[in-house]
């Protein structure tokens, strides 16, 4: 029962046709820093396209896929119109006009700081006010998610919550409590810099608040992939879900660890304690959890689709899987991308690996492997599945979508192994060019240039996806039905107050924030000589 | 033709093959945990253990990184202090020299930006932060060079700030280092 | 399990995993570490926690280098009347910087400077941190307000353009691009062609025979008024080829220019 299809397929439009522009930006640069290309002549075009991609592929990209998403989560999986349609459509306009605010001073070079901000650096204030504007916009669908989640209670007293609604509910307060750091960062720090109201700035304090996001804004990222494994794919295969009260523990338990990691980002940093470093550190060993409680109902949800279709032998029934729905292939390939990736993760939060690949190509290859690949993969099958049910038309071609499929795919592996390889040789990150003639860089060129195929390959990928949903738009009107969601293998009755609800779950989350970051930031914040002087970026010439 | 249990056998069935994973789930984050504090207290690479503050705009004026100051110094206990600087566009000095199997603190911060200080080849690998010093111990055991680039985003010409190390034997050094102050490759 | 069983687990699970990981993060291991110095329990918690401390500044080595200290906003507006007495107190400069600010001899062209980088330069001449024997008499008399006046008044008068943008032929590569792993950076990135940072000048226009003299006198450490060595750094690491391209570049003056290798 979608009514707000027109919200929903703007959301989806806007969101994969920013990450279309940001996907070229991408290959470009990948491009440039390559031996293939002559040393761009002017570097600063090349962290202008940097922070143009970064800006639009972090913040508001699957952001919006969260917000459109959610509202027809909210609307299918409640059985109830949006309440808040309005409010819906001003938080959408708010995520665009603060898009175009933060891109303009990008594109004229005013603000090439990359989206990770860093300062001392500043860059031009609207930039921020930008991003400020996109993250307000997305509060209101915050907001509206929980309105429509406790009015859909009031009428349904005692029955357990849809699980992808819960879901989507948990993602929706996860985002508005993580962002609060680097809204923190920009409101009290950046913004009054940038408009030259003061001169000075913490840059310790700038990277513990931004490390508050930072990390936890990964798993606002996974969200919507997540509520696809749990809910979509065992429906569109023909299984279930293996287990209703182990999918709401791993949502919930992502909502109480996932924000108080972030300082793992600055294990190298000399502005946070060692202590803080470790609990940090043992917290981000914990969001291995629901992960690994994922991968096992995720497999045991496909399993029960595989023998429902026939499936026989310990893993004989592999084969018996709907290989060629196009769903069960995203799948296969964002489980592979997200264990490849989990696997890099590890080293990444073990405090003595991760000293030798710290902000070297690998962290690169790490988070495009996971999110680009793994993630963004599964925004794709969302659309396809998602798509007939908005447009009110069939999507056309199986083989088209499994080729855009296929693509992604090795487009990612291609692109993010020799990342992870030249790391491991100590290329640096976020270099416009390298001198690969000299013999200490000559062994990572053709790591490098593998890297750049990659990226044309997943350049063609993303225009084929967007080919797709276009063609849907064109096809002979036919209705999809209702749109619904995988029902479990027994399906709840009753679900323990405390996972039909997010009180406990909030508490602990804020609490872990308190006892995690409330020490480094408070020191810090009360300190007035750790400020430093502002570098303005693209300032006077 | 599979058997089907009935619904609530199943659901046992489902519920404790469930709780064994969660239970083995648990396990390796521990074990994960575990393994990082054991490590740690075997001495290995950890983070810096002291927070210190500086003053940024005031490096050249006085205290430790002062110009003459910066540069390789053998302390009396014989260990070795590297005192570096990165700044938009360079290192300070842009040519370490350390010598073999002696314990060495390189201690660097940054005048201006947020830099990074990364050995390549090596472990050694820290945030520069302005306002902030980062101290990290190490320990060569072979000679030869090494790249040191600017891990970390810093401006327009980011792309230009590699430093190198020059590792060399430990005699040699000492033979060089007498009646030096402060070194660098250039000595 | 029962309904408020759940509460209590879980948040005694919680209490747990941060009790356990904060006593061996801020206790066990800073204690295993004896490099640190720790005094004690307390010692190590608060080191562990990241209470600040501050190195003491012991070294107080002798100091021949520049003294001041650039902000971002120095000498950002000016008024009217500061450029006004800035162009009266000029009379004295034009012999050699010429009567606009363009020399015409081998010292250095002023008009259109960045008004921080003119400061910079005579706070250093009148500290004695830079040496010339022409300039330095001319900086003695000078109060921090003729500094300043004189500054604004040069920067307000128009620039010449650097090649960069003006012409067409191509910048050297040692110019567009540096040299990265001698650790050379586009010159652009400091000096206002790409970005500019507070201190550094603008080139464009200036002599070739003062442009190179300069980064001779910064290569031999002659001169070393640059803050934190940036310029010395650099300047050590150009061969004379690469000094004669940027000079012959920025000076606008005909010379074997390198067209950039693509």
């Amino acid at each position: 029962m979608l009514t707000s299809r027109r919200l929903i397929i703007a959301h989806f439009w806007l969101a994969f046709g920013l990450f279309g522009l940001a996907l070229l930006l991408g290959a470009w640069q990948m491009l440039m820093r390559s031996p293939l290309s002559g040393w761009i002549e002017n570097p600063e075009w090349y962290y202008r396209s940097l922070t143009a991609h970064g800006t639009v592929m972090a913040y508001v990209f699957p952001t919006l896929i969260a917000m459109g998403f959610g509202y027809a989560i909210s609307e299918s999986a409640l059985e109830q119109p949006l309440i808040g349609r309005r409010w819906a459509w001003a938080g959408f306009w708010l995520v665009a006009v603060g898009s175009v605010t933060a891109v303009v001073p990008v594109a004229l070079g005013r603000a090439s700081v990359l989206y990770t901000f860093y300062p001392p650096l500043i860059g031009n204030g609207f930039y921020y006010v930008g991003i400020v504007l996109a993250v307000v916009g997305s509060w209101i669908w915050v907001a509206l998610m929980s309105i429509n989640l406790r009015i859909w209670k009031r009428a349904n007293p005692g029955k357990p919550v849809p699980l992808a609604m819960f879901a989507n509910v948990a993602g929706s307060y996860l985002w508005a409590w993580t962002a609060v750091g680097a809204a923190l960062e920009l409101l009290l720090q950046i913004i009054p810099v940038a408009f030259g109201l003061v001169s000075t700035i913490d840059a310790g304090l700038a990277r513990i608040f931004f490390s508050w996001t930072l990390h936890a804004i990964v798993y606002f990222w996974l969200f919507p992939t997540y509520i696809a494994y749990y809910t979509i794919v065992p429906r569109a295969i023909g299984g279930r879900v293996y287990s209703d009260a182990m999918s709401r523990i791993a949502f919930v338990l992502f909502l109480v660890v996932a924000m108080p990691i972030g300082i793992h980002h600055a294990f190298m940093d000399p502005e946070v304690g060692a202590g803080f470093k470790f609990v940090h550190s043992v917290f981000t060993a914990l969001v291995a959890l629901p992960t690994l409680l994922t991968v096992f109902t995720i497999c045991a949800s496909v399993e029960i689709a595989a023998r429902l279709r026939g499936g026989r032998g310990l893993f004989g029934w592999v084969t018996a899987l709907p290989w060629r729905n196009p769903i069960m292939l995203a799948l296969a390939f964002s489980f592979v991308m997200l264990g490849f990736g989990g696997a890099g993760g590890l080293i990444n939060m073990s405090y003595q690996l991760d000293t030798s690949i710290h902000n070297t190509q690998w962290i690169t290859g790490h988070f495009h492997l996971i999110f680009g690949g793994a993630i963004v993969i599964m925004y794709f099958a969302i659309a396809y599945d998602l798509w007939p049910h908005l447009t009110g038309r069939p999507l056309a071609s199986l083989g088209l979508m499994r080729l855009q499929l296929w693509l992604w795919f090795v487009g990612m592996i291609v692109t993010t192994f020799p990342w992870h390889w030249v790391g491991i040789l100590g290329m640096p990150r976020r270099m416009a060019f390298f001198d690969y003639g000299d013999p200490a860089l000559a062994p990572l060129a053709f790591s490098v240039v593998l890297s750049v195929l990659g990226g044309f390959i997943l350049v063609l990928s993303g225009l084929l996806f967007l080919v797709v949903l276009l063609r849907g738009h064109r096809t002979a009107p036919a209705e999809a039905g209702p749109y619904r969601f995988a029902e479990a293998l027994h399906p709840p009755v009753s679900v323990p107050a405390v996972l039909n609800g997010y009180g406990l779950w909030v508490g602990l989350m804020i609490a872990l924030t308190v006892s995690n970051y409330g020490y480094p930031i408070l020191q810090l914040a009360v300190r007035s000589d750790t400020a430093v002087q502002a570098v303005y970026v693209g300032g006077s010439r | 033709m599979t058997v089907v249990p009935p619904a609530d056998e199943s659901a046992q069935v489902a519920a404790r093959v469930e709780r064994r994973w969660a239970t083995m789930s648990i396990v390796i984050v521990l074990l994960l945990a575990t393994a990082a504090a054991l490590i740690g207290l075997q001495h290995a690479t950890m983070p810096q253990g002291r927070v210190e503050t500086i003053d940024a705009a005031r490096l050249h004026l006085s205290g430790e990184f002062v110009e003459s100051n910066l540069g390789t110094a053998v302390e009396p206990d014989g260990s070795v202090t590297v005192r570096a600087i990165g700044q938009q566009y360079s290192f300070v000095p842009d040519c370490l020299l350390v010598p073999t199997d002696t314990p060495i603190t390189f201690r660097a911060t940054s005048p201006d930006v947020v830099h990074g200080f990364l050995i390549v080849g090596t472990n050694i690998n820290t945030m520069l932060v302005p306002g902030y010093v980062a101290s990290i111990r190490a320990r060569f055991s072979n000679p030869g060079e090494h790249l040191m680039p600017c891990q970390e985003f810093c401006g327009v010409g980011h792309e230009g700030m590699w430093a190198r190390v020059k590792v060399i034997d430990k005699a040699e050094f000492t033979r060089l280092s007498a009646g030096k102050r402060r070194m660098s490759c250039a000595d | 399990m029962k309904r408020d069983g759940w509460t209590s687990a879980s948040i005694g699970a919680t209490a747990i995993v941060f009790v356990v990981s904060a006593v061996v993060g801020f206790i066990l291991l800073p204690l295993a570490q004896p490099h640190l110095g720790l005094t004690g329990l307390w010692d190590a918690i608060c080191s562990a926690a990241g209470v600040v401390s501050r190195p003491s500044p012991a070294v107080e080595a002798p100091q021949k280098g520049t003294t001041v200290v650039m902000t971002p906003n120095m000498l950002a507006s000016a008024d009217a009347q500061s450029i006004g007495r800035g162009a009266t107190l000029a009379h004295q400069c034009a012999i050699c910087h010429g009567p606009a600010g363009i020399s015409r001899a081998d010292s250095p062209t002023l008009s259109g400077q960045f008004a921080p980088a003119i400061y910079k330069q005579l706070k250093d001449f009148k500290t004695g941190a830079r040496v010339n024997a022409v300039m330095s008499p001319f900086v003695v008399n000078l109060s921090e307000q003729d500094m300043v006046d004189i500054s604004v008044y040069y920067a307000y008068l128009p620039r010449l353009p650097s090649p960069w943008r003006t012409q067409d032929r191509p910048a050297p590569k040692i110019v567009a691009s540096g040299a990265p792993l001698r650790g050379i950076a586009p010159c652009g990135s400091c000096h206002g062609d790409l970005d500019h940072k507070v201190g550094s000048p603008w080139l464009g226009g200036q002599s070739a025979g003062y442009f190179r003299g300069q980064l001779r006198n910064f290569a031999s450490a002659d001169r070393h008024n640059d803050i934190n060595e940036q310029m010395r750094t650099i300047a050590r690491r150009m061969t004379p080829e690469e000094i004669d391209e940027a000079a012959l570049y920025y000076s606008g003056e005909a010379g074997p220019i390198q067209p950039l290798p693509r």
